[in-house]
Parts: C-alpha cells; sequence; structure tokens
C-alpha cells in the first residue's frame, strides 16, 4: 500500500473572542502554517455556520486535508456538536484532533502575553504532532449470543428471567434448590402493604410458567464461566431429581406411601448444620415432609423431588406407586455448557448463623430463642391456623421480645446494617397483633432504621401501648427447668431505668450475608467482593455491572435489600444484560493493540489488567478480549517494554507530542510541568478550574490519558529526558477509580521511577502523583502552584537545555 | 562486575516462569531464585552488557562498574524511554555526566 503523507488542516476557533484580546489569532495561524504536516491553517472566524463548514468540506473533498487540529477554546458541547455537523463530511471521527487552548486560562488577562502566544504555538504543535499519527478507526463488532444464564431464582432472579421473556429472549434459570422463590418464599408476609409473598411469586410466575423460551435447571450451578461479553460458555453441573419433571402429574400418591419423615423446621433455619429438632425453632415447628415432596421452597417445577441420601436402602415404595411411571432412583448428576450472552448473579443472601451469637441471647439453649426469618415460619403457620398450637412456646403467647441488630453492626460480626430488619420487626408485630391482639410485644434496639415510608409504620406503632421499644440490649436467662420462661434484663438508655421483663418467644432480628451461592459464584466468575464480601460493580458509577462484562448482578447479591428494592435492582441488572444479547455488540475502536514484535512475553499485562482481560495466543504472546476490555489502558501503562498501545492513543503518539516541549516555551528558570490527567476526574478538575474564572499558573501542560494507570513509565522518562522539570500525574481517589485500582498501580510504578531517579541524582520529586476529585477546580490549581514552588526550589531539571 | 539485584524491588517479574532479565540476557545468567526473585547465577561470566538493568520493570537490577573502568563506587545508570535511553555516569568522585542516545528499535 502506498504511503499517504499525512495532510493536516487547522482551524483556530475562538467563538467567546477571549483568546483573541491577547493574542493575535492571525500571527499564530501563519506560524502554525510552517508545522510539519500542516497544509491549511486558518481563523474560523464562526466555526458553526454553513459557509465554513462547507469550505472544510470542499478542502476535505479536493484531498487538500485529510485531518483536522480544531485549537481554540471549546465547551465539550460544542465539541460534540462540531463532531455531529462534521459526521456528515465523510471524516472518520477519529480524524479530528481537539487541541483546548482555553483550558489553559490563554488570553484571561495581558500579562505575559508573548508567553501565552507561544504557550499556544507549543500546544498547536503538540496537537499537530500527534494529529499526524492519527489513524482511521471503526467500530469492532462482534456477534453476541442472544440468550441469558441467570443464576439464582429469587425473586430478583424470576425478574430478571420475566424481563428477558417479555423482549423475547431465551433464559436458562440456574437455581441451586428444587423449586424458586428463594428467601421470598419463606417469609410470611412483605411489607408495607402487607402482602402474601406468594401472590408476588404467582404474579412474576405468571410470564415464566408457559414460556418456550425458559429453561429451568433445578439443583444446579455453575461450576465454570469462560467467554467475554456477548459469548460466555457457562458449564452448570445438576444434580438428579429421580423424578421426571415431564411425566410427574403432582398427584402426590408417591407422598403417601413414603416411610421418612423429615422435619421441614430446617428450610429457614438461621443456623449453620447440622440442625438440633429440640432446640429453638425446631421445637416449635414440628410438621414433618416425605423424603419425595414437591419442589421447595416454592412448588415450581410442579414436579415432584427425592432427597436419595435419607432414603431408606432399597426402598422403591414411590416408584413401584407412581401412575406415570416418572420415577427413576438411578439418574445420575450431569452437566452441560450452556453459551449466554450475558450472565446474571441474583444468588440472594444468606442468614447471619445466629448460634456464633448465642452466648448473647441464647438462641440454641432456650427452645423459645428463634431468628426473625423463622419467626416468617411461625406467623405464616399461625396465621393460616397451621403448625402444632400446643408446642410449649407458641401455644400462649403474651409477650413477645424482640433484639434488633443481632450480627449486624458489630464489628465482631457484621459490620454493616443489614438495612431491612428494623422495618421487618415493625411489620411481624404488626401481625402478630392482628392474629392476636392481646399479645404484649417489646423490642430490644440500639437505633431503629425504618427508611423513607417505613418511619410511618414505626411511628404508628410507638403509639400503642402493648408495644414497648427499649433502647438497650437485654440479657437473656431461662427460668424454668426447659428454659421456656424467659427473662430479659436491660437497662433503657433513654430513661436510664432498668428493665426487667418476662418472655414467652424472642426473636432475633439476625444479619445477612452474601449467600453461599452467591461466594461459589464469585470464585467461579474471578470476580471480586467488595468489603462487605458482597458482589458489586462501581458502587456508585455502575452498580450493578461487575468487572467483567457481560456478568451482571442483582438483588441482595448486591448488599442486604427488602424485596421491593430487589426487585428494582433486579430490573436494572436485566436492563443492562439486555446491551449484551442485541445480536452483536458494538466495541469502541479505541482498544489495546500488542505490538508482538517488541512483546517480550513477560506477562505483566496479563497480571495487572484489573478486569482479567488477557489470554495467551497459540505463541505465547497476550492478546486482549474485546468483548470484556474497559479500555482503560493500564496494560499500556505497566508494559515494560512500551508495546502496548490504546488505538488513538498510542505510545508513540504520546511521544510525538512530548518531544515538542524539548524547546521551553518558557524561560530557563520557569519550571515546566507536564501533568498526566485522568479523564475522569482530574481532566474535567482542570475544566472545572478555568470555567469557574481561576488562572492556572502558565508552566504546566496537560495531557489527557483514560486513566493514571495509562501512563507508562518510558513516556515519563521521555518527558525527564527532554527537559521536562517536573511531571505530574494526576488520578482518582483512593477507592473511586473506575478501572479498580488504576491509581494504586500508578503510585507503584512512580514510586519505582523515583527511586531510579534518586540513584541517578536527580531530584525524585520531579515525579509527583496526586488525586483529585472532578469539581476540585480550585485544588487542582492550589497543586500545580505548590509544585512550581517546589520545582523552583530544586532548580532546573539537569537534562534541559 | 554481575549485576545486583535489589530483591526488595524485584517482584520475579510476577513470578512468571521466565522473568524478563532472564529472556534478555545474552549469555542466559539470569534466572529465579527459590524465593521468586531473580540472580545471576554465574557472576564471572556477565559482559556488563546491562540488558537485565535497562529491560527490568522496577528498576531493581543495578550493574556495578567493573574496576577497570570506574573503580568501586562508580555507577552507569540507564532510564529508558520510548526511543530513548539516559545514560547518568557517577565517577567514585561524584562527578556526574549525562548522556542522551537515540534508539531506532520501530
Amino acid at each position: 500500500m502506498e504511503k499517504k503523507i499525512p495532510k493536516t488542516g487547522l482551524y483556530l476557533c475562538d467563538p467567546g473572542g477571549e483568546i483573541g484580546a491577547v493574542i493575535d489569532l492571525q500571527i499564530l495561524a501563519d506560524k502554525s502554517a510552517k508545522i510539519k504536516g500542516v497544509e491549511h491553517s486558518e481563523v474560523a472566524a464562526d466555526p458553526f455556520s454553513e459557509d465554513f463548514l462547507t469550505s472544510v468540506r470542499e478542502k476535505i473533498e479536493a484531498d487538500t486535508i485529510d485531518r483536522i487540529v480544531w485549537a481554540g477554546r471549546f465547551t465539550s458541547r460544542q465539541q460534540e456538536s462540531l463532531k455531529k455537523t462534521l459526521a456528515g463530511i465523510n471524516l472518520n471521527p477519529y480524524l479530528h484532533e481537539w487541541c483546548d487552548i482555553g483550558l489553559y486560562g490563554i488570553g484571561r488577562n495581558g500579562d505575559g502575553a508573548k508567553v501565552q502566544q507561544q504557550k499556544a504555538l507549543s500546544l498547536i504543535k503538540m496537537a499537530a504532532a500527534r494529529a499526524r499519527l492519527l489513524q482511521p478507526l471503526e467500530p469492532h463488532e462482534i456477534p453476541a449470543i442472544d440468550v441469558a444464564v441467570v443464576v439464582g431464582a429469587g425473586i430478583a432472579g424470576l425478574h430478571v428471567a420475566a424481563s428477558f421473556l417479555e423482549r423475547g429472549k431465551p433464559v436458562h434459570l440456574v437455581e441451586q434448590q428444587s423449586g424458586v422463590g428463594g428467601k421470598v418464599a419463606l417469609l410470611s408476609r412483605f411489607y408495607p402493604l402487607q402482602c402474601d409473598p406468594h401472590c408476588g411469586l404467582e404474579y412474576v410466575l405468571k410470564s415464566l410458567r408457559n414460556s418456550d423460551k425458559l429453561t429451568l435447571h433445578t439443583l444446579s450451578k455453575p461450576t465454570g464461566i469462560e467467554g467475554a461479553a456477548g459469548n460466555f460458555s457457562v458449564t452448570v453441573q445438576s444434580e438428579p431429581r429421580y423424578v421426571d419433571e415431564s411425566r410427574c402429574n403432582g398427584c402426590g400418591r408417591c407422598a403417601e406411601v413414603c416411610p421418612v419423615d423429615l422435619p421441614v423446621f430446617t428450610d429457614s433455619v438461621q443456623d449453620e448444620p447440622p440442625f438440633q429438632q429440640e432446640k429453638g425453632i425446631g421445637s416449635i415447628i414440628r410438621e414433618t415432609r416425605k423424603a419425595i415432596h414437591p419442589s421447595l421452597p416454592y412448588a415450581f417445577p410442579e414436579s415432584y423431588v427425592v432427597d436419595r441420601q435419607v432414603c431408606p436402602e432399597g426402598c422403591s415404595a414411590c416408584r413401584d406407586i407412581c401412575p406415570t411411571k416418572a420415577i427413576d432412583l438411578d439418574q445420575v448428576s450431569s452437566e452441560q455448557s450452556l453459551r449466554a450472552g450475558a450472565v446474571v448473579a441474583t444468588t440472594g443472601w444468606d442468614p447471619y448463623p445466629l448460634s456464633k451469637m448465642s452466648t448473647y441471647f441464647g438462641y440454641g439453649v432456650y427452645p423459645n430463642v428463634i431468628g426473625n426469618l423463622e419467626m416468617e415460619q411461625v406467623l405464616s403457620r399461625m396465621s393460616r391456623g397451621l403448625g402444632n398450637p400446643t408446642a410449649p412456646p407458641v401455644k400462649n403467647l403474651k409477650t413477645v421480645g424482640f433484639v434488633q441488630c443481632v450480627g449486624s453492626r458489630n464489628k465482631l460480626h457484621l459490620s454493616y446494617c443489614s438495612s431491612v430488619c428494623c422495618s421487618a420487626t415493625i411489620k411481624q408485630i404488626q401481625q402478630l397483633k392482628s392474629i392476636q391482639p392481646d399479645v404484649t410485644c417489646i423490642v430490644f434496639y440500639q437505633d431503629m432504621r425504618c427508611n423513607g415510608f417505613e418511619e410511618d409504620m414505626y411511628q404508628a406503632l410507638k403509639e400503642e401501648d402493648d408495644i414497648l421499644f427499649v433502647r438497650g440490649f437485654p440479657k437473656i436467662t431461662g427460668s424454668e427447668s426447659d428454659g421456656s420462661q424467659l427473662t430479659a434484663i436491660a437497662e433503657d438508655t433513654f430513661s436510664g431505668k432498668p428493665v426487667k421483663q418476662d418472655l414467652d418467644l424472642l426473636v432475633l432480628a439476625g444479619g445477612m450475608q452474601l449467600s453461599q451461592a452467591g461466594q461459589d459464584f464469585a470464585e467461579v466468575s474471578g470476580l471480586p467482593l467488595n468489603e462487605s464480601n458482597f458482589l458489586t460493580g462501581h458502587y456508585q458509577c455502575y452498580p450493578e455491572e461487575s468487572q467483567r462484562s457481560g456478568i451482571v448482578s442483582g438483588g441482595c447479591a448486591r448488599g442486604p435489600m427488602n424485596v421491593s428494592q430487589s426487585i428494582d435492582s433486579a430490573h436494572r441488572a436485566a436492563f443492562k444484560a439486555l446491551n449484551f444479547l442485541d445480536g452483536s455488540i458494538l466495541i469502541k475502536p479505541t482498544f489495546p493493540l500488542v505490538d508482538k514484535t517488541k512483546c517480550d512475553e513477560c506477562k505483566r499485562c496479563v497480571e495487572e489488567c484489573p478486569f482479567g482481560v488477557y489470554h495467551y495466543d497459540e505463541k505465547g504472546f497476550p492478546e486482549p478480549d474485546l468483548g470484556k476490555c474497559r479500555q482503560c489502558g493500564n496494560c499500556m501503562g505497566t508494559c515494560p517494554v512500551a508495546a502496548i498501545s490504546l488505538n488513538n492513543f498510542t505510545i508513540k503518539q504520546l511521544a510525538a507530542q512530548i518531544e515538542v516541549l524539548e524547546n521551553s516555551f518558557l524561560d530557563y528558570e520557569e519550571p515546566l510541568i507536564l501533568a498526566f490527567l485522568c479523564e475522569n476526574d482530574a481532566y474535567p478538575a482542570a475544566r472545572a478550574a478555568v470555567d469557574s474564572g481561576l488562572n492556572p499558573p502558565l508552566n504546566a501542560i496537560y495531557v489527557k490519558v483514560p486513566c493514571a494507570g495509562a501512563v507508562n513509565n518510558a513516556v515519563v522518562a521521555d518527558a525527564l529526558a527532554l527537559g521536562i522539570d517536573g511531571v505530574l500525574i494526576a488520578g482518582c481517589k483512593d477507592g473511586q477509580c473506575h478501572y479498580v485500582n488504576g491509581n494504586q498501580l500508578v503510585l507503584k510504578r512512580s514510586g519505582d521511577l523515583r527511586e531510579k531517579l534518586t540513584t541517578m541524582m536527580i531530584e525524585p520529586e520531579r515525579v509527583r502523583s496526586e488525586s483529585i476529585e472532578i469539581q476540585e477546580g480550585a485544588r487542582f490549581v492550589q497543586i500545580l502552584e505548590d509544585y512550581i514552588e517546589d520545582l523552583k526550589q530544586l532548580g532546573p531539571n539537569p537534562f534541559k537545555v | 562486575m554481575a549485576p545486583k539485584v535489589d530483591f526488595s524491588k524485584c517482584d520475579g517479574c510476577k513470578a512468571q516462569d521466565e522473568p524478563l532479565c532472564e529472556q534478555v540476557c545474552p549469555g542466559n545468567l539470569m534466572t529465579l531464585g527459590e524465593n521468586g526473585k531473580a540472580y545471576c547465577r554465574e557472576t564471572s561470566d556477565c559482559w556488563d552488557c546491562m540488558s537485565c538493568t535497562k529491560i527490568c520493570p522496577v528498576g531493581a537490577i543495578e550493574t556495578r562498574m567493573p574496576f577497570q573502568l570506574g573503580y568501586h563506587g562508580a555507577k552507569l545508570i540507564p532510564m529508558m524511554g520510548t526511543n530513548t535511553i539516559t545514560w547518568t555516569c557517577i565517577d567514585i568522585n561524584g562527578k556526574i555526566e549525562r548522556f542522551r542516545c537515540k534508539t531506532r528499535t520501530d
């Protein structure tokens, strides 16, 4: 192919007239015309006029110019509108170079007009140097599979699946239990409307029941997630049900002949196995079920399932009686690979084991101390007139105690607030009072945290005489021989008075933690958990997304939520996942490229990529998986041989820009600073500074980078070797980086470079890293001014000519 | 004089099979020790080409000047740019000389 010599068109725009007040734009345009590669240079009086755009179009069509440097002062909105208009003139959007002179406050005042002019020229030269190396780029399209895999069929998972089915996308719903519903199926009521959860489940199941696009995998869990967005391969391992779902008609005759009786209380018990039937909830709920039973916790799918571990040896009573021959007791576990465009984790929560708190509140010690999820079962049975009304603790309920924050907000257990338990207790009291109006309730709490509308429920209960709120935790003792009569002794820290109360039942509001299934999912998918051990993306900016694009999470897998918040979150997750199910995924062309002639296969990029994007090609070179890549450029920053570049942000382009600064526009004594600014935080802060009327010092030149972690030490070394006095690398505050830990990586790398400078007898302060937030314009200017002062103390860079 | 590795800085190139210094050494002298850090296994065979010093991504390797050239205590330190190497020579009297050389690797 014939090598084309780039022809740059340079347009000076100054819509506000601010720069022109101090600098003669025409002189600047004339000088710019002499820059290498610039074929045309003019002052655009009105860049938004039709005439001007026509003249640009004509030049491009006549091939006088094939790329454009826009120099001047633009707001980002003006940039966007120029780009939009210019999209029609047949110039690739990646052949525009923006040289924002206005970002430096040039033209604000007349001081040092000559320096301002020279700085403007230097900036234009830098832009032109970069423009010469620009390449036209097109988005990369990868085909996507329109199937979704949803892991966890609780209320969140069901809503996600329903959203996909509504849009006609096939769904694989993977559930580790034998039926759907998750924790919600164990509840007696939702708040604040006191709805029966079975109504809510039926509502969402309506669209799932008869869908031919839904495949439900029960007793299953993912054991591997390979591939990237649009093209996942999920390995699912399924345990056998021993009942053929297509044949079972749910007649229940098998359960009639089954010889095994199992206690049902284990479904909601808030403890780690093995569970004891004579303690806690086990002594209250004495119902049993058979080894062959309908799906749990909610009877969907409608087929029965066998607990094979508890079957007596040689028993085949169920198989013999089944009228449809649906039972096959010799089924074995199976593994299958599902292809999917997106994976949604709605793995939900597990109760914090309350026996860890038994020394305080007697859980597992006294028979009538139970958890709040267990209380839901009690309430459910009481309201339906079921259960065993003769069981001592609930036979004659007069006084019921509730303890809040059991496990939550406790540094030794769960440090966070489980956020739903206060309102859940309020709801349980409401329901208990509606079933048994003469009951007295006493709530021991440290703070009642009923958010939003739930506060009304709390205030209404506070008005009632037989509901007592005590701020302080009780000491629980059992007084009868079987411990069934409880006594609570506490100090009400509001009144300072001691409280002593006999209780028939004590309910502990236990904490919520990520389910075991959620932890397994994190391990299988390679996703990290946040400091509270939940799945998370960026907590604020993309909460439902994860570090692997195409994998999203919703519901209580992300943190403690009540039912409505969980459904909210599920819908957001589904919405995010739909982007990956639309036939194909368009990838921005600014992805990283590995120069395999330079690459030494050191694999540092593979190690430091925050999203695990890199794999090895057949020759052992690292290769990015474009579907996963977030294009942060941390690989480019880390490469020891500078072999990785993002398209449109290459090492060569950076080096060419910096080379312009060999001849400083400042006096010898004045320090010149090169500032690499993260485009998410520090760069907008620089803009905020000028927009708020501040005048940043003229000594600094900014280079916008996708992440502070994308700055390669070789580029910094270039700058120092060219005599630039100080290099500032500014990224986000700790923990706020959009790319997990780019700012941490840059700290480590610039630390290494500083040590090298020390051995070279160059002051290490010439490389500085800072964290700047997006609104901190004033602080940004302050940082620059301080740095200039420090550099003046050091004197000029020894490499400066 | 053989390259000296600062173990506190060396990360063994994240404990891959072959660290960069091992790949680049023309005499195949550098290797990973049991502690996961690089070292020169045959110091007398080193030619002082400084390839390992130049490529080390964390700046953990230092080449001691042979006494014929600079006596004990003299230093020669390279800093790699994108297409330049910057050399700093410090002799035993502390006199510093600096050079910048273009490399044409592209």
